[in-house]
């Protein structure tokens, strides 16, 4: 059976699961809890988009469920219209708070944002606790209707249970879609790598406050859901702190970042209870201790598990050999191209004028009292390979991290190409043509190494999020464009054949080449590198020369900063020293060798009589 | 103005103030220690006060000695902890460890209800509720009990870790774990005897407040949350910071649920944290928080 | 009194150290030196324990320590005063000089005060400023208490790594002076650094370090008349000249 097969008999099998479970669990109570465990499975579904998918810990999903059971209720019980535009409602207002949420907590991480998610939720708690003249208080909201078809009113659960099934079924389809889409890799890569997506060309800021806004609707929607079914009736203590951390528990036993285990969790965590109730009291000690289990020995949740297992591997690669992605790859690789190929030519901007593409006037950054870069003035010429070289502390990875929007100098300008981009954002750095690597490599290491190259491609492509969902031609189009230049990239580094290995997963040499390849994707002006030979053996050294000449020769500019002075004096066109924060010497190769300054900041000078 | 009615206020605040800086402090010195944020602070309150109450109810000895119990009690409790809930977690990321020590809280909240009962329970008070008047107010033993006994733990723990050799070796295992290896300190020990000492300090808060509110499993929640709201306040991994927040945030619950809103009393920490992350992140004693590249 | 023998040691995936041996005698200076990243604070590491070598064996005073936890290590002889200083920087210097003796289990109050008193002589600074915190000093002082806190561990071996990071020159000269001061008194120094001139107008022998390997063990006074000095700091090697001829003719 091929995989295209497989798909649609998955998907008449699903429709006819949905059609006949009503039929096969009988009972009213139960309908009634599963219709409970998809609402939250919806929550969860946000949850993940949030936490698994972009990396950021929200405890306040449980308000946002609240905010959107509270506004379908109102809807339709102030304003006695059906539950559609309720439901419809929710969505938008609970992601208008998620985006409430989302702006504050933009520079908070890890516990900071934690708890500032938690005081979101409990000071939304108490407004509907005490906002008695719109939510009516303690005493809840009651006969909240429930939606209709035309005539039919989807009273039962079992009725009801259709039109919570199909939402579920396509919210995490969309879900699963977003996640391997330009947006869902901007996600990963924020969870991966907040700086280096930053340098990618990603605006984080924007997206994280995107992935808060879709994690609040998905979680209003459900919230909707559960205002119109059951017992039709809500009340502020549903939505507590407590509800979040059980959200938060459902997402975490799926599998951080699996759509489907998202569901699995909530439906587990719903229906667990009714099943162990011989345990009575002790269930929830069981439950916590539970907990606790899982964080030590399945940290990757269910979905985790399952994917260690051999047969699961065998069953991705079975089940995406249809996908276009695999047959692209595979195209690429039959057409014989030789093993390393050459960067496509004029990959830029053709072999450049000379000319200069960056000045650095008078650069300084103070740390306080210390002064690690103090007055530098640079000027790269365009299709240059210039090495900023000096002992320890003199300054290099500073004036790189300012070039590259890390830093915000303390004085002084830098311009590319008569542009002012002195402490601009990284990202706005980089949609100008700048591209670096890093000393401590910051790959995506838990994504493929074909998922890197395409972040690497960000700033180049324009998907949304609603045709990331969709995915109209265009956004196909798009995306087979970015895979073949991404396949020609790592065809450059020698790294073919790779494409869907995890990036961690290569030895070290390889990963340096992986972080190349991504910041050559964007088609950069000025490529920095931070000491990319460091840990690289004497062959692997010699292929990156060979690599940065080739780089050069397709007129891109490259700064590099480097310790391995092998590497400087074969790739060097020009050499600039550091010492102290000041430039003490610059010139060719030669002429740095014989710099008796120079050989004294390394060598070091004797001071008085010791 | 109403000076009686205030002076009752400022010395609840006081007292609640103190009970928040004992938490407060239990919080910081694990984090600093560690790096740790145990979600489960609140329930080292709550548990030691279940225990005095138990024994008060079961044995008939004196106050002093049942608190003596309780005390060594969480002590041990505390290492035990530490073995179980933070040690096979120490090298994971920070999302495994929030997790784990808030299934803890649960764990100990639902231990609770099983052990203990659903119902609240009454602490017996050590001092009488209503024998004190201060210009015509009444106003509770309890809180000059709380106010004094805070100050003298504080007192003995600024001893402790400024005066011995063992409070300097906890700083600088605190400080700079790798260097402290180096000079032959026993950082496990140092980091046991943290959980042990954060979980009396815990044991002393619960002490403290049992005979004013009722002891109940969810005691510890909110009590827990606002204590950390109160050492991000003051400055997160500043011990003075832990201290000085806790005593704000309790005069200016106080005060803000009678002069603004009661109903939003609970909300008034929240809204300190987020306009502090907002406007100071650094709190008003901590340090920047900084990344590198 | 040290003896490292063909020491491999990883940083996850790097091999930080491709197999160093060394040997530093009783009452010598013996100087590391090496460009940076050849793995001379690895090396340190590796020693005093805080890194476990893959392969290899330390032998410190006839004891094999390879592999024994930093404390031990402590304990046994050998103090460190690490790159970076690294004061307990919210305790006094009285503090900090008095948590170095934590690794002595039977010194007598006299013999501390003895080693006391001497620091203070070494860094009368150091006395007047007792009470200070950590973070309150300048560099130059905090690297004065780093050692003092180091020799009050009455160790025999004292590993010094990069001592002059960070200094400006007329403090670099008084470290120094120190340093060798030290060593007249008994106290047997293993230093690394990257200001070789300096650390070898003190030193009786150098090992030279480049990615991993001892590429130059001599006496300290031919090291510094060795022109290949030059070549492992500053990449000036024959081979590497030769390739840059072949790609530019090419």
């Amino acid at each position: 059976m091929n995989p295209r097969t497989a798909k649609s008999l998955l998907v008449a099998v699903i429709a006819l699961a949905v059609l006949v479970f009503p039929w096969i669990v009988n009972s009213s109570y139960w309908l009634n809890l599963v219709n409970l465990a998809i609402s939250f499975s919806i929550a969860c579904l946000g949850l993940n988009i949030v936490l698994g998918y972009a990396g950021q810990l929200s405890l306040a999903q449980a308000a946002f469920w609240g905010v959107g059971a509270y506004t379908s209720a109102l809807v339709a019980t102030r304003l006695g219209v059906s539950a559609w535009p309720g439901m419809i409602a929710a969505f938008a207002v609970a992601g208008l708070f998620g985006v409430l949420l989302g702006i504050p907590t933009l520079k908070l991480t890890g516990h900071y944002l934690a708890m500032t998610t938690i005081g979101f939720g409990v000071i939304l708690q108490l407004i509907l606790i005490n906002a008695i003249w719109l939510t009516n208080g303690s005493d809840g909201i009651t006969k909240i209707p429930s939606p209709r078809i035309g005539s039919i009113e989807l009273k039962d659960p079992s009725s009801f249970f259709y039109l919570a099934a199909i939402t579920l079924i396509l919210l995490t389809w969309a879900s699963i879609r977003l996640k391997g889409s330009r947006i869902g890799r901007a996600f990963l890569a924020i969870q991966g790598n907040e700086m280096a997506a930053e340098t990618v060309g990603i605006d984080t800021t924007y997206y994280k406050v995107v992935a808060f806004a879709l994690s609040a609707a998905y979680a209003g929607f459900g919230g909707a859901l559960f205002a119109h079914s059951g017992s039709h009736y809500i009340s502020p203590d549903t939505f507590s702190f407590d509800q979040s951390v059980l959200l938060l528990v459902m997402a975490v036993l799926g599998g951080n970042g699996s759509a489907v285990g998202a569901v699995v969790g909530a439906v587990l965590l719903t229906l667990l209870p009714e099943v162990l109730r011989f345990l009575k009291d002790s269930y929830m000690m069981f439950y916590a201790a539970g907990i606790i289990l899982i964080m030590i020995f399945m940290p990757g949740g269910i979905a985790g598990l399952i994917q260690l297992l051999p047969v699961s591997q065998r069953l991705r690669v079975w089940w995406n050999q249809g996908s276009a992605t695999t047959q692209q790859v595979a195209a690429a690789l039959a057409a014989g191209k030789p093993a390393r190929g050459s960067l496509p030519a004029a990959v830029v901007n053709g072999p450049g004028a000379n000319g200069t593409l960056l000045t650095l006037k008078g650069l300084a950054k103070y740390f306080g009292g210390l002064k690690a870069v103090d007055g530098v003035d640079i000027e790269v010429r365009r299709g240059e390979i210039q090495a900023l070289i000096g002992p320890n502390g003199s300054g290099k990875t500073t004036i790189l991290n300012m070039l590259s929007g890390l830093y915000v100098p303390t004085g002084g300008a830098i311009l590319l190409e008569g542009t002012t981009i002195t402490g601009r954002k990284p990202h706005v750095i980089a949609a100008h043509g700048v591209s670096r690597t890093f000393q401590n490599i910051r790959l995506f290491g838990e994504l493929t190494v074909l998922d890197n190259v395409l972040i690497g491609q960000h700033g180049r492509s324009k998907a949304g999020v609603t045709s990331s969902v969709l995915q109209p031609s265009s956004q196909q189009a798009e995306e087979a464009a970015m895979r073949g230049k991404a396949l020609e990239m790592l065809e450059f580094v020698g790294l073919r054949g790779k494409e869907f290995a995890r990036a961690n997963s290569l030895p070290y040499g390889q990963q340096r080449l992986l972080e190349l390849a991504r910041a050559l994707a964007s088609d950069p002006k000025l490529l920095l590198l931070d000491e990319p030979a460091a840990g690289l053996n004497a062959a692997e050294t010699e292929t990156l020369v060979e690599l940065l000449l080739q780089i050069r020769d397709q007129g891109i500019t490259i700064l590099l900063v480097e310790h391995d002075m092998s590497l400087v004096m074969n790739v060097s066109d020009h050499i600039i020293v550091l010492n102290f924060g000041k430039k003490i010497a610059e010139g060719s190769a030669e002429a740095i060798e014989k710099n008796q300054e120079v050989i004294d900041a390394y060598l070091g000078t004797e001071v008085g009589n010791a | 103005m109403d000076w009686p009615t205030n002076l009752q206020m400022l010395t609840a605040g006081l007292a609640m103030g103190s009970i928040y800086a004992l938490v407060a402090l239990g919080f910081v010195l694990i984090f600093n220690a560690v790096g740790v944020v145990n979600f489960a602070q609140g329930e080292f309150v709550m548990v030691p006060a279940f225990v005095a109450v138990w024994l008060m109810d079961m044995l008939k000895i004196p106050f002093g000695l049942i608190y003596l119990i309780t005390v060594i009690f969480m002590g041990i409790f505390g290492i035990v902890f530490q073995r179980v809930a933070y040690y096979p977690l120490r090298n994971r990321t920070f999302l495994p460890v929030i997790i784990s020590t808030i299934g803890v809280s649960i764990f100990l909240r639902n231990g609770a209800q099983v052990v203990f009962g659903a119902e609240p329970l009454l602490m017996h008070r050590p001092t009488p509720p209503n024998v004190l008047k201060i210009t015509g107010v009444f106003v509770d033993p309890q809180y000059i009990v709380i106010i004094v006994c805070t100050l003298a733990l504080l007192a003995f723990q600024y001893f402790f870790f400024e005066k011995t050799s063992l409070g300097k070796k906890m700083q600088a295992t605190a400080q700079d774990k790798e260097m402290a290896r180096l000079l032959g300190i026993r950082v496990a020990t140092m980091i046991a005897i943290t959980f042990a000492y954060s979980s009396i300090l815990g044991a002393a808060a619960g002490i403290l407040i049992g005979p004013i509110f009722y002891v109940t499993k969810e005691m510890g929640g909110l009590l827990g949350l606002k204590a950390f709201c109160s050492s991000i306040v003051g400055g997160f991994g500043s011990v003075p910071g832990a201290v000085l927040g806790g005593i704000f945030l309790g005069i200016v619950e106080v005060f803000a649920a009678y002069y603004i809103s009661s109903a939003y009393r609970d909300a008034f920490a929240f809204i300190m944290l987020i306009l502090v992350l907002l406007f100071r992140p650094q709190g008003f004693f901590g340090e920047k928080i900084a990344q590198k590249a | 009194m040290l003896k490292v023998e063909g020491i491999e040691t990883w940083y996850g995936a790097i091999q930080a150290l491709k197999g160093i041996s060394l040997e530093v005698e009783r009452e010598e200076i013996v100087a590391l030196l090496g460009a940076n990243g050849a793995g001379k604070s690895t090396t340190i590491k590796t020693i005093t324990g805080l890194l476990k070598p893959a392969k290899g064996r330390i032998e410190f005073l006839g004891q094999d320590i390879t592999g024994r936890e930093a404390e031990d290590i402590a304990e046994a002889g050998i103090a460190c005063v690490p790159e970076g200083r690294r004061v307990f920087a919210g305790l006094s210097v009285m503090d900090n000089l008095m948590l170095g003796t934590t690794p002595r289990k039977h010194a007598s109050r006299t013999e501390i005060q003895r080693d006391l008193d001497r620091v203070f002589t070494l860094f009368p600074m150091l006395k007047e400023f007792r009470d200070r915190l950590g973070w309150q000093l300048s560099g130059g002082q905090q690297q004065m208490l780093a050692i003092g806190r180091g020799l009050m561990t009455g160790a025999k071996l004292l590993l010094l790594d990069e001592p002059s990071l960070g200094l400006a020159p007329v403090l670099v000269q008084e470290v120094f002076k120190v340093i060798k001061e030290i060593n007249t008194t008994g106290t047997t120094i293993l230093l690394v650094e990257q200001n070789a001139r300096m650390a070898l107008l003190i030193a009786n022998r150098g090992f030279v370090l480049e990615t991993g390997r001892v590429m130059l063990a001599d006496t300290a006074t031919n090291l510094l008349a060795n022109e290949e000095m030059k070549a492992h700091y500053l990449g000036a090697h024959a081979h590497i000249k030769e390739a840059r001829e072949r790609r530019r003719r090419l």
